[in-house]
């Protein structure tokens, strides 16, 4: 695919999931959003702040940095509580962000989601027997999620692909447009759990047709 | 105050500190994407089509071809409807009395059955319904496929013109590489590919390339179970369209295939852990797909049927000669190919060695055949003129019943006949033609040099090279035998594709998955035998057997010459390229005699170019070159050498190049001539692309590269005389380790043995080919013992046929590949000096014993 890809992976406690995933989530997305695009009249604009917020963890000796925007928190919140919801404890998942570019194409297609960037957190839950473990546990766990931010830091300073700023017309392309306050880049965010790894019966069927459609 | 002077002024206000308004704040101007290619999703595809449109000569063309095949489908199948079913036949033979009014004649529309007769007839036949269907339903798959391509391919045409910024009228005439160069240029602005700045040629070639390079390969490491030894026709290869087409299924996009997408490997394959559990899967997915072929069997039957009618049909009416044609066997394209071979670059490349293969193979035409052809032809042939003669005297003849048809016939006897029967004036020269083929080709065993004048090279050859009455009927016969490959012997070695597919992928960045072999890295994948001794540390597993490494980094390096190889790549190439330099040059200027004393094989250029058996006329040409100041004897020499030269595709250079020699004076010396011309237009490609345009760099790029493959070819085979037995041992090995069992890696040392029926003079023991095959499964101590024997046997006789091919070969003279890749008048100013020096033959004589 033409399209970078980072993999974190994790190993929390089952009640430390969502905080975990939270926290790097967010903190690639504080990393991928701009203020909102003012677009001005000679195809200029000016972009508006942004706000950030220390977060910290509960059952994680962690505190993070978030995008102060609790309509972004809302969405991620969200597709997070689903995961936990679906991930068994002391199972295995993945959840991953996926950046993406929209193309618009002429009528018989629909419009393609290109994705330029996923970021997979693989999550495994562990099951503890005693409070003195769970107490290591939660240092080693703020330890580790100290290193993934670093890590996360790093790929993001490295010099590579982002998509054009986009004029006007196309910031939808681009950017996530519907939210007041802040304006990331368009991402998805999508779980698997470890079970269903294997390629889905519709994706083989989608490439079976293309495949024969195709010279 | 207006006139008081101070030293102080007001300063030019540089900077403003009014609060920030509206219209002070930092402004950005978006760059917005000018064009909608910068990172393209599924870049293999987009590549593929990019290469397919150029390919089929742009956008129009395509669209018309396409259209034109589906009403031809149409077409074909209404009009073979109606003959079968709408004609009243007995109409038009006359069987039965039409009465008309007006006059006696029978016109056309008599013979036609009305509509409703018509569609009664088609209704009640339940085997034209079924044809229908599936030729229906073939049709609509064809439209559906063709409106999706004709979408697809028009946002590729638009990246031609605004991107690439070629018109499509001028793509036809635009060179692959040129449209090459183009995209890696605009990746610098647009990034096409996110993962790196700068594309190259490589990558670009894996991602088109990237399941036929793990084809090669696994035919390269025998992996496919392709050859079979059969009990009535011996070894042979089947290898069809729809068996690859079940291949490809099974590998790489079929459902739960081992692909998961276009550019990556499924996950579980690249590890090692449960390579059983694996191997177990795929092989019951194997038996499945093997299932639904044999159940599908009747539709893919009639399937082909009807494709091969359509297809073959028109081809036949026209010219009827084309099934005695031959044509390369898919097995051949498949082991003949390079790995990051291109399709155009292979069929070029094949192209220019037909020629000189057929003539190969029509060497071998039986003579108990051409015996009876030529009187069954004789017989005809009067019959015919007789017929003829009566007819032009009195054109009321053809009236008479069948004379005309028995004209035909006959007609047909004598066609079929006079291919039987050989060229009166074809010389029997199958070591030099097979030289010519492999300057093409650039693969063969090794043990083809030295035995081309036997049957069984020639039975070898011919599964590459194949009648294309074989190829339609191994077709038709495919859709019974594939079901049977696919559950019996594919899926056996399921465990080895599973090992093969982890061993030998590596991630690429930006290109993703691809085949090890396809890197063509000489440490990771060289075979110590064919130059890259000391550079490889591949185990032998990891060899690519016939030198493909090598021969397809040269082949990539030369046809890309703006590649950028990794270092010690370039070192490889560097070297051989300066080897074959200096043999060149060494070739038409060798004064010192020691110099052939050496262990390294000094002059092989010059072998190569003169070719061992040629030296016959070498030796002449230089006698009388020495004895007669190389003018007098010489013209004969060079007309010789031009008529007997078997690359006719190169018969005009031939010409310009000999003529340009008698011009100069030179002639005698249109060996090293033509040595010197080929290091001209090696050191060309490399040094005058600036001047040349890529077209002519291209055909240059062919010969270097012909050059090149002799010369590995040549090495190889000095060096693999040098340790036969290490050499033989060590593909026995790799045979083992890979555990592949009908090759013709395996079948060699057998076959090797029925090629020398000469050799049971000899003292050593000889193994049948049973034992030696039963060696090869058994315990390592027998089978080495047995390979022992036979390279024993091998070494006697490998002088013996050696001794016996260049005793004939005196009488036939000529000359071989090179001998018209000479170029224009340049060529022969540059080497006049070499000429002069060179004037002692006396190594010449030595060059017998040590090439041949």
């Amino acid at each position: 695919m033409n399209c970078r890809s980072e993999v974190l992976e994790v190993t929390v406690e089952a009640r430390q999931v969502e905080e975990a995933t939270l926290a790097l989530l967010h903190t690639i997305l504080l990393h991928r959003s701009t203020g909102k695009f003012h677009y001005k009249k000679e195809g200029t604009y000016s972009i508006g702040t942004v706000g950030t917020q220390d977060i910290d963890c509960d059952f994680i000796d962690f505190t993070f940095v978030r995008v102060s925007s609790e309509e972004l928190d809302r969405v991620i919140r969200k597709a997070v509580s689903e995961f936990k919801d679906a991930l068994s404890s002391d199972g295995m998942g993945q959840i991953s962000l996926e950046f993406y570019q929209k193309k618009k194409s002429r009528w018989p297609f629909s419009d393609e989601c290109i994705p330029w960037e996923v970021w997979s957190i693989k999550v495994s839950v562990v099951n503890l027997a005693n409070e003195q473990e769970r107490q290591i546990c939660r240092e080693k766990v703020g330890e580790k999620l100290g290193e993934k931010v670093i890590n996360v830091v790093e790929v993001i300073n490295r010099h590579e692909y982002l998509p054009k700023m986009p004029t006007q017309s196309e910031v939808d392309n681009v950017f996530d447009t519907s939210l007041k306050d802040v304006q990331p880049y368009l991402h998805k965010i999508t779980y698997q759990i470890t079970d269903s790894l294997g390629t889905s019966v519709s994706t083989t069927m989608r490439r079976l047709i293309k495949d024969t459609l195709a010279l | 105050m207006a006139h008081f002077e101070t030293e102080y002024q007001r300063l030019e206000a540089s900077y403003s500190d009014s609060p920030p308004g509206e219209e002070d704040l930092l402004m950005h101007v978006p760059e917005g994407s000018k064009s909608q290619w910068h990172h393209i999703e599924n870049l293999d595809l987009f590549f593929q089509r990019v290469y397919n449109l150029h390919q089929k000569n742009g956008f129009t063309c395509m669209l018309l071809g396409e259209i034109f095949e589906l009403v031809q489908l149409l077409f074909v199948v209404g009009f073979t409807v109606f003959l079968a079913n709408c004609v009243d036949y007995d109409v038009l033979f006359a069987n039965k009395f039409v009465n008309h009014t007006d006059s006696s004649k029978v016109t056309l529309p008599d013979a036609i059955l009305p509509t409703d007769v018509c569609s009664a007839h088609i209704r009640d036949n339940a085997f034209v319904i079924f044809v229908l269907i599936i030729s229906g339903v073939f049709w609509l798959h064809r439209l559906v496929k063709f409106l999706y391509n004709v979408c697809c391919y028009w946002e590729i045409r638009s990246f031609y013109i605004n991107a690439l910024k070629m018109s499509m009228s001028e793509l036809p005439y635009a060179t692959w590489q040129e449209v090459q160069a183009r995209i890696i240029e605009i990746q610098k602005e647009l990034q096409i590919c996110i993962h790196k700045k700068e594309l190259t040629e490589l990558d670009i070639y894996h991602r088109i390339l990237r399941f036929k390079n793990y084809m090669v390969a696994m035919v390269n490491k025998s992996l496919l179970p392709v050859r079979f030894r059969l009990p009535v026709l011996g070894d042979s290869v089947f290898y069809t369209r729809g068996l690859k087409y079940n291949f490809e299924l099974i590998f790489f996009w079929g459902p739960g295939s081992l692909f998961e997408n276009e550019w990556s490997l499924k996950q579980e394959y690249k590890r090692g852990g449960n390579r059983l559990e694996l191997a177990d899967r795929l092989a019951s997915r194997i038996l499945w797909i093997g299932i639904a072929n044999l159940l599908l069997c009747p539709v893919i039957l009639v399937w082909q049927i009807l494709y091969a009618f359509f297809s073959y049909t028109e081809i036949i009416k026209r010219e009827p000669g084309s099934l005695g044609a031959r044509c390369w066997s898919l097995y051949g394209r498949c082991y003949l190919r390079h790995f990051n071979e291109l399709d155009h670059e292979l069929m070029s490349r094949l192209s220019k060695g037909y020629k000189a293969a057929s003539k190969y193979m029509n060497c071998f035409l039986s003579p108990l055949l051409t015996v009876v052809a030529k009187n069954v032809a004789f017989f005809a042939g009067s019959l015919l003129a007789v017929l003829i003669a009566l007819t032009i005297y009195d054109e009321d003849v053809l009236a008479v019943e069948h004379v005309l048809s028995s004209i035909t016939l006959l007609g047909v006897c004598i066609t079929v006949c006079r291919s039987f029967i050989p060229d009166k004036h074809m010389v029997f020269c199958p070591e030099q033609l097979l030289r010519v083929i492999l300057a093409h080709i650039h693969y063969m065993p090794d043990h083809w040099q030295g035995n081309a004048h036997r049957y069984e090279t020639r039975d070898q050859f011919s599964q590459l090279f194949q009648y294309k009455a074989v190829f339609i009927l191994e077709e038709l016969l495919s859709p019974v035998v594939t079901p049977i490959i696919l559950i019996f012997c594919l899926r056996r070695k399921s465990l080895e594709i599973i090992d093969f597919f982890r061993n030998f992928t590596v991630e690429v960045i930006g290109v993703g998955d691809t085949c090890s072999f396809a890197q063509m890295d000489i440490r990771q994948h060289g075979h110590p035998a064919w130059m890259s001794e000391g550079k490889t540390e591949a185990s032998i597993y990891q060899q690519a057997e016939d030198g493909k490494t090598e021969l397809s980094l040269m082949h990539f390096a030369i046809t890309n010459p703006h590649w950028q190889p990794p270092r010690e790549t370039t070192h490889f190439i560097s070297q051989l390229k300066e080897r074959v330099h200096r043999e060149a040059a060494g070739a038409s200027s060798e004064t010192h005699p020691f110099s052939l004393s050496e262990s390294e094989p000094k002059s092989l250029v010059a072998n190569i170019l003169a070719g061992p058996s040629t030296l016959g006329s070498v030796h002449f040409a230089c006698d009388t070159s020495l004895t007669n100041n190389a003018v007098t004897g010489m013209p004969s020499g060079a007309t010789a050498l031009r008529s007997l030269s078997p690359i006719s595709s190169s018969l005009h250079l031939r010409g310009s190049l000999s003529a340009a020699h008698r011009a100069s004076g030179f002639t005698g010396r249109a060996m090293t001539g033509s040595g010197t011309d080929a290091r001209t237009v090696s050191s060309g490609s490399s040094a005058w692309e600036g001047q040349l345009t890529s077209l002519v760099l291209s055909e240059y790029a062919s010969t270097e590269m012909s050059i090149h493959a002799l010369y590995i070819h040549e090495l190889h085979k000095q060096q693999s005389r040098g340790d036969l037995s290490r050499h033989t041992w060590h593909r026995q090995e790799s045979d083992e380790s890979s555990d592949s069992i009908p090759d013709e890696v395996r079948s060699e040392p057998s076959t090797r043995s029925r090629n020398f029926p000469r050799s049971q003079t000899f003292p050593a023991t000889l193994p049948s080919p049973g034992a030696s095959s039963t060696s090869a499964t058994s315990g390592a101590i027998v089978g080495q013992d047995g390979e022992k024997a036979q390279s024993s046997q091998r070494r006697h006789s490998g002088p013996a046929a050696d001794h016996f091919g260049t005793a004939g070969k005196v009488v036939r003279t000529a000359r071989v590949p090179m001998g018209g890749w000479a170029e224009d008048g340049k060529a022969s100013s540059r080497h006049h000096e070499p000429v002069q020096e060179e004037t002692s033959e006396d190594e010449l004589p030595p060059h017998i014993h040590k090439v041949t």
